[in-house]
């Protein structure tokens, strides 16, 4: 066992496999800690965000044939601008709810699960894949497909990083998250801001959806998976936590590369509820949150 | 947590006892419910029926984990443990019925003092993601421990307690008898000293430990109580529909028990049975078009979080007063 | 006569802050003691460890001669330790006389069992701690509210309120955290005279605030704190005159007009 851990074949294929695992759960982490930062909403929903992203892909590329980078992000861009319907007709009732937010928003994601069964039925399908090349550098296999994933998702996290640091909306939103009423005050529109970190967080949830249907298959139950990751990674890293869901995204994601190769998914599972469960007793604000 | 006030800043200096007329309502309401299946005993509303009465128990003892500011999102795992604690030892080991029962509300009632004062410690968000994550540990145990459970393919023919109770009216009264009970200990729990205690709890937690309140004991005494009181419903339920599953007691069972007590109305007893009932008759009623129907039921969570956070019996306070002031005015 | 608390080098730090650093004193019973220090002094964190809400990094906290370090407030109260809070802390939406009932908890409880069955022991101890209740309703003068809603109650009743819950559990030393913070000079007065009757009534009170006018007039002996620490201790007068208190705290006009 030890000689296989060791294996720099293997242990390449673990890096990039947890890699573009890091990388979709950072994504969607990142759109659930953002809702959560700004609007104090739990956003129960939010694996389905990730689910309409997949199956808006499979339109958008194994139908029409767009090319892929441009279906990609166009998938995501469509979910989450249509998610604006959502958000007027749902999601304001919530804001700065926290307990009403969780209920309310399960209600809305079986809703939108079972709307999607009965649109596409609950068959799993899957997207044709858009990269089926293996690299081979220096004696490592890096399959294609997984590194497109990490690069895409690279890209988009640094624009959503500048977009937080370096501009005016940006601080907008992160003046909003610590203090709503000053923020008012100082003449920020919270309808406006809510609707644009609404936007930034679904369209990230989105194309995570997209990008993991390129390795996963997509069916109108899908969301479940990406919603419990969100969590995890959300408790890992602090709520409300941008750099939190960034890091705890990058833990959780290699973390289950390394043990689902070698012990299997089952013992990942377990580790990864074991340690949250754990970190939430002795520290349930997170490796980057802040106690109340 | 919720906001009490926001289901009506009504004042309530204590116990409120029931008047005359709901008295008579109560009364009528368990007449009917004890005397309609030797008038009608048809076996499908007779199924529904015992499944209703199996969801109060469990809706009425999250109630109480509720009232106290707590909302658990592993209490189908409690009810798991009491169902395949009661299957196993009657199938694997022989034991009666009269036996597992009760085995089976210490089992979960052991678990729960286990991981209570670990929990119950924790605050409102954070109790609420450590009982969604324990409960889907408790399955995923169900699940792995194949030689033990049967794995996620589940444990199929099991048979009723007794011959007697292989007829669906007989076993309507079992569950009658089980829910009275323990929907009477709740009630007993909640108009009694401790009752007024939980409430102190939920309200202001610090003030009401600064008053002399054992907090962690008193959380955790009622928290066991609530999950044994869910195991005797897992176990009924697994031998009423002859199957038991990891899958069963999912985090979406869990949810379930919460929205009944949500839809309902958190600050009332009354609110997690009419939640209970709701609940289990909505899917019934629209049973051919199941998916329509969950689409509805979570538009239903959407609306009633929304604009009536204080649940169905918020709604019947809203009507009677909606309804006394148009008397009102008819009068004058 | 031993004395009633004592505090032995009580320290807590939070990270790299020492909030309260190495205090000790000693209440005697039957007395009234003043604990000041400016905002940030540490004084409610100092009240917050004697009262079993925090748990001290170090030092002991005993309490009619026994170790109590580090007991939950519940286990205090029933020894004999109550406290108030800064921010007026009652049940907001329950009426003045169900918030008493909630404080004499000791009083109406027999144990689980007794409260669950009903019995008639459980019916004695609450018949007899409505009267209670009627006592220290009247005591503090809230006879004629008991059925307002606390949440209705003008700021100077809530605070009064806030006593009264303390005093429902019948103890023999209350902690009184800023008990005239935000009162007008009229209500901060009638505070004063609370206290006064309170310590007539054989409870030891402690008052923690900032401001020096309330304390010095009340109390028979003060503790200054700053910066987590004990600065100087002594009578009011002592106190006023102390070169370090005037320095850290005062300047030397608010002196002259506060002494005299």
């Amino acid at each position: 066992m030890l000689n296989m851990m060791l294996n720099p074949i293997i242990l390449g294929q673990v890096v990039v496999n947890g890699l573009s695992l890091s990388s979709i759960y950072v994504l969607v982490a990142m759109g659930f800690t953002l809702l959560f930062g700004i609007m104090r909403v739990v956003n129960f929903a939010h694996g389905e965000f990730a689910m309409l992203g997949g199956f808006a892909l499979l339109f958008l590329y194994g139908q029409l044939k767009l090319p892929f980078f441009v279906a990609v992000l166009l998938a995501a861009a469509i979910v989450a601008v249509g998610g604006l319907v959502l958000e007027r007709l749902v999601f304001r009732w919530f804001y700065q709810k926290m307990f009403q937010s969780m209920i309310g928003l399960l209600g809305l994601s079986i809703a939108l699960t079972y709307s999607a069964v009965l649109i596409w039925d609950v068959h799993a399908r899957s997207i044709p894949p858009a990269f089926t090349a293996i690299l081979r550098v220096g004696g490592l296999i890096l399959p294609l497909d997984r590194l497109v994933v990490f690069g895409v998702s690279i890209v988009v996290l640094v624009l959503f990083y500048l977009l937080i640091r370096h501009t005016r909306m940006g601080l907008a939103m992160r003046a909003t998250a610590q203090d709503l009423e000053i923020a008012e005050v100082q003449g920020i529109n919270s309808t406006r801001i809510y609707q644009l970190a609404f936007v930034v967080a679904i369209f990230m949830t989105a194309l995570a959806g997209g990008l993991y249907g390129q390795v996963y298959s997509l069916s109108p139950f899908m969301g479940e998976v990406p919603l419990l990751k969100a969590f995890i990674v959300v408790i890992l890293g602090g709520m409300g936590s941008i750099p939190g869901a960034a890091i705890g995204g990058l833990i959780l994601g290699m973390s289950e590369s390394f043990l689902a190769t070698f012990f299997g998914s089952a013992v990942s599972n377990f580790a990864s509820f074991g340690v949250v469960i754990l970190l939430l007793i002795v520290r349930p604000w997170g490796l980057m949150g802040t106690p109340e | 947590m919720i906001d009490d006030t926001a289901a009506g800043a009504a004042v309530r200096s204590g116990a409120a006892a029931l008047s005359a007329p709901r008295w008579a309502l109560a009364g009528l309401t368990a007449l009917v419910m004890g005397v309609w299946p030797l008038v009608y005993p048809h076996s499908f509303a007779l199924h529904i029926g015992t499944l209703v009465l199996l969801y109060c128990i469990g809706a009425a003892s999250l109630h109480l984990v509720a009232r106290m500011g707590h909302i658990s999102l592993a209490h189908a795992a409690f009810m798991g443990i009491g169902g395949y604690t009661s299957v196993l030892l009657v199938m694997r080991l022989g034991w009666p019925f009269a036996l597992s029962l009760p085995a089976a509300a210490g089992a979960a009632a052991l678990l729960g003092l286990a991981i209570g004062p670990v929990l119950l410690r924790l605050s409102g968000k954070y109790f609420v993601l450590v009982t969604f994550l324990f409960g889907e540990i408790v399955r995923m145990v169900f699940s792995e421990w194949r030689d033990l459970t049967g794995g996620s393919n589940g444990i199929f023919n099991i048979p009723r307690p007794y011959p007697l109770f292989e007829s669906p009216v007989a076993y309507y009264y079992l569950a009658l008898g089980a829910m009275a009970l323990c929907v009477g200990l709740c009630l007993r729990l909640v108009r009694s000293e401790i009752g007024r205690t939980m409430d102190a709890l939920r309200e202001g937690e610090q003030l009401t430990e600064c008053s002399g309140v054992p907090v962690l004991r008193i959380k955790v005494t009622v928290f066991v109580i609530a999950c044994a009181m869910v195991g005797i419903q897992g176990a009924l339920q697994s031998h009423f529909v002859h199957f038991i599953s990891p899958e069963s007691f999912n985090i979406f069972e869990s949810l379930n028990f919460v929205v009944m007590n949500v839809i309902g109305g958190l600050t009332n007893l009354l609110g997690p049975l009419l939640g209970a009932l709701f609940l289990v008759l909505l899917p019934e009623l629209l049973r051919d078009y199941v998916n329509l129907q969950r689409v509805i039921y979570g538009i239903i969570l959407v609306v009633v979080m929304a604009f009536l956070p204080g649940g169905l019996v918020e709604l019947g306070r809203r009507l009677r007063a909606g309804g006394a002031r148009l008397l009102g005015r008819g009068e004058g | 006569m031993g004395a009633l608390l004592q505090v032995e080098a009580l320290s807590k730090t939070f990270g790299a802050v020492a909030a309260v650093n190495n205090l000790s004193f000693q209440i005697e019973p039957g007395e009234v003691v003043g604990i000041i220090g400016p905002n940030g002094a540490g004084k409610t964190t100092a009240v917050n460890l004697i009262s079993g809400v925090l748990r001290p990094s170090q030092g002991r906290v005993r309490f009619g001669g026994e170790d109590v370090t580090g007991l939950r407030p519940d286990r205090l109260v029933r020894r004999g330790l109550v406290r108030t809070f800064q921010a007026t802390t009652v049940y907001a939406t329950r009426t003045v006389r169900e918030n008493v009932r909630r404080g004499s908890f000791r009083k109406r409880y027999p144990g689980f069992l007794h409260a669950l069955l009903e019995t008639p022991k459980q019916r004695a101890w609450r018949a007899e701690s409505e009267q209670h209740v009627d006592r220290i309703l009247s005591w503090f003068g809230l006879s004629g509210h008991q059925d307002t809603q606390a949440a209705a109650l003008p700021y100077g009743f809530q605070k009064t309120l806030g006593m009264a819950i303390a005093l429902a559990a019948e103890p023999k030393l209350i902690l009184l955290d800023e008990p005239a913070a935000g009162l007008s000079a009229e209500e901060a007065d009638h505070v004063r005279d609370t206290i006064v009757r309170i310590r007539e009534s054989g409870v030891t009170v402690v008052v923690i605030d900032h401001n020096m006018r309330f304390i010095s007039n009340l109390c028979d002996r003060i503790v200054v704190m700053h910066h987590g620490e004990e600065l100087a201790a002594g009578t009011p007068r002592e106190v006023l005159t102390d070169p370090r208190v005037i320095e850290a705290y005062l300047g030397k006009r608010h002196v002259a007009a506060q002494i005299g």
